[in-house]
């Protein structure tokens, strides 16, 4: 008998049925489509965010004493567990040269690095790795050097020794002499200003270091940290410690490179990883936020709809309520309609929400994404929450309807 | 002796300062045909509404069946109307998007279960078994009315109200729901309670009294 009340009443009132159907539908697509790209959002954004510098960074254990990294373990990192998770490393070799270019002369820290290298390990594709891919940031007067005896210098330095593009000068160290063409000017804002890079194998030779370095910068992409991750994890049973280790936390990523850069400590650089932790947490703060407040907005759509075809069906409610019917019987019939419609409402609001994400991730991102699955009870339950919601009040309406001033004879 | 249906005592109903109902007693013994008469705003529509539970005294005892309507809760009150109480108004008060058969069948709905061969049986019984699936808006005036019939009698009630019934009907169609009202008595025998403007119309009753501004002031025995 329900099911042939809700029928008769949606056929016999199509045009409420269906306002009502739209609010309800609006609701779960926007939400659906918010939903859908917040996680691609997210990634976006933290890949974005990797542009801003490196997260992890690998020194020698024993500091003292000139410890030092091997040049062959760096391809390793490319095999660890979080593998693709790290966006791009770039290792160091630090020494002081006495430079000397048109007659002036200064000693200086010489940086040995890969610009833009080749890695390649087995069974992966091969990756660029270097300053480049890393510090997008700098501002390059001049071309990335090239031949082995190519170098940039700092802006700061530069000035002072009157280098610019295609300059030349002699770096020396312990009676060791290379000559460098300057290929291009840096300006970055830090130290690097103070600094001449040249590629790394030059360097080593340079200083008699062949093999070695002395630091790797690593950009990991990670998960903000929580109070989960930021337990220590000597304290941690053996399922907390899989679970520490298995989870993106920019600790257990470091810990994971650690593990194959023989005689290697890593160290999370906070700055960079929590300020990107709390942009990130907040970003997800902002799509719910979002996310709530348009099912808030199609609520009170659908609470404005409903009391227009309240007010209209009061006689029939009346009615209802004289033959007998008890509060229960009469919300049963509301909610009945209510869940019909939010159900249809939810899957509409699916389809067209889905299409809407691929747009925006289309158009936004230039990507194509797929809604997952769960966003469809997603979508459907977050209609009847807005549904019911929406019909609190003209249900509490509908229930203090007084059936003697309606039916007045 | 009959035992009494409705007994009421000191019954007052007022809208602030308007005194719909003066305090009235009134006896009804069950099985009695009562038709409540007065001008307009004499406060019937008030009395009916108290006995039906569709309304509640501001004081005064009013005893339906058996039961003190005063104590019950709203739901009390609901479960009172569906299971003691059938009622038919003037306006032919029926859902507009259901069939005759769906609406008589909504009455047992909330009674209990709806039961479509008895629903076409009560229709068939007050001459409309071939217009089961036609909705009101095709239905002439007295047919709703017989449909609303239908539906008051549908779950046996022991108390049978009428406001006006008849009252937008013409001579002949009254005739009809008149005749068909006492028959339906002579079966069921449940008690009548109805209000009427129509002099012709009280006579059918056992017992007729008169309301002036919310006052019983005479009561009459009709020559049976
Ligand atoms: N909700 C209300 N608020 C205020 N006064 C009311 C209300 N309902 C009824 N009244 C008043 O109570 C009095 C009795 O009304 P009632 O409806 O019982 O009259 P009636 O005898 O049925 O009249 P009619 O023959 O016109 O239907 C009238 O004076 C009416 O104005
Ligand atoms: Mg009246």
């Amino acid at each position: 008998m329900l099911i042939r009340i809700l029928k008769n009443s949606f056929l016999k009132r199509p045009k409420s049925v269906l306002l009502v159907l739209l609010s309800i539908t609006m609701g779960a697509a926007v939400a659906t489509a918010f939903l859908g790209i917040a996680g691609e959002v997210s990634h976006k954004m933290a890949l974005e965010l990797r542009s801003y510098g490196a997260n992890i960074l690998l020194e020698p254990t024993a500091l003292e004493g000139g410890g030092y990294l091997r040049e062959d373990d760096l391809p390793k990192i490319k095999t660890v567990f979080w593998k693709y998770n790290i966006t791009g490393f770039t290792p160091y070799l630090f020494g002081v040269a006495d430079l000397a270019a048109a007659g002036r002369h200064e000693r200086s820290v010489v940086a040995g690095t890969w610009f833009s290298k080749e890695v390649q390990v087995p069974g992966e594709e091969s990756t660029e790795q270097g300053i480049k891919g890393m510090a997008p940031w700098w501002d390059l007067k001049g071309r990335w050097p090239e031949a082995a005896d190519e170098a940039i210098v700092g802006a700061a330095l530069a000035r002072r020794l009157k280098l610019v593009q295609g300059s030349e000068l002699a770096a020396t160290v312990r009676g060791t002499v290379q000559r460098f063409r300057v290929c291009g000017v840096v300006t970055t804002g830090g130290f690097e200003e103070e600094q001449l890079f040249a590629p790394l194998v030059t360097v080593q030779q340079l200083l008699g270091q062949q093999g070695k370095i002395s630091r790797v910068l690593v950009s990991a992409l990670t998960v903000p940290m929580d109070d989960f991750g930021r337990k220590d994890p000597s304290t941690m049973t053996k399922d907390e410690y899989e679970k520490w280790y298995c989870t993106a936390y920019v600790t257990s990523v470091a810990k994971n490179v650690e593990e194959v850069m023989s005689g290697s400590r890593a160290k999370p650089i906070w700055q960079i990883a929590s300020a990107e932790g709390a942009l990130l947490t907040k970003l997800n703060a902002v799509m719910l936020l979002l996310t709530l407040l348009a099912l808030g907005a199609s609520a009170t759509a659908v609470s404005t709809s409903l009391m227009a075809s309240m007010a209209e069906r009061s006689p029939e409610i009346a009615l209802m309520k004289a033959m007998g019917a008890d509060r229960f019987q009469i919300s049963s019939i509301f909610l009945g309609e209510i869940l019909i419609i939010s159900v249809v409402g939810g899957l509409i609001g699916y389809l067209i929400g889905n299409q809407l994400a691929a747009l925006i991730s289309h158009t936004v991102f230039n990507s194509t994404i797929a809604s997952p699955l769960w966003l469809i009870p997603m979508a459907v339950g977050s209609a009847f929450l807005v549904a019911c919601a929406g019909s609190i009040a003209p249900l509490r309406r509908a229930l203090l309807i007084e059936p003697v001033r309606v039916l007045k004879g | 002796m009959a035992v009494a249906t409705i007994e009421t005592s000191g019954l007052t109903r007022s809208y602030g300062e308007i005194c719909a109902l003066k305090p009235i007693d009134l006896s009804v013994p069950e099985g009695e045909w009562l038709s409540v008469m007065g001008h307009s705003g004499s406060g019937k529509s008030t009395l009916m509404n108290l006995v039906g539970g569709l309304d509640r005294p501001t004081a005064g005892a009013l005893v339906v069946g058996g039961q003190d309507l005063s104590t019950l809760t709203e739901d009390g009150l609901a479960r009172f109307r569906r299971e003691y109480v059938g009622i038919i108004f003037q306006q032919h008060h029926l859902v507009p998007y259901l069939s005759a058969l769906e609406n008589v069948m909504l009455s047992q709905y909330f009674h209990s279960v709806p039961d479509e061969a008895e629903a076409r049986h009560a229709l068939e019984r007050v001459g409309l078994g071939h217009r089961l699936k036609n909705r009101p808006g095709e239905l002439s005036g007295g047919e709703q009315q017989r449909v609303c019939i239908a539906r008051a009698i549908i779950n046996s009630p022991k108390l049978l109200l009428g406001d006006e019934p008849t009252g937008n009907l013409d001579h002949k169609s009254t005739l009809m729901v008149m005749e068909l009202l006492k028959e339906l008595r002579a079966e069921e025998r449940f008690t009548v309670v109805m209000v009427t403007h129509n002099e012709e119309v009280a006579a059918w009753g056992d017992r007729t009294i008169y309301l002036t501004d919310g006052v019983l002031v005479r009561e009459e025995r009709t020559r049976s």
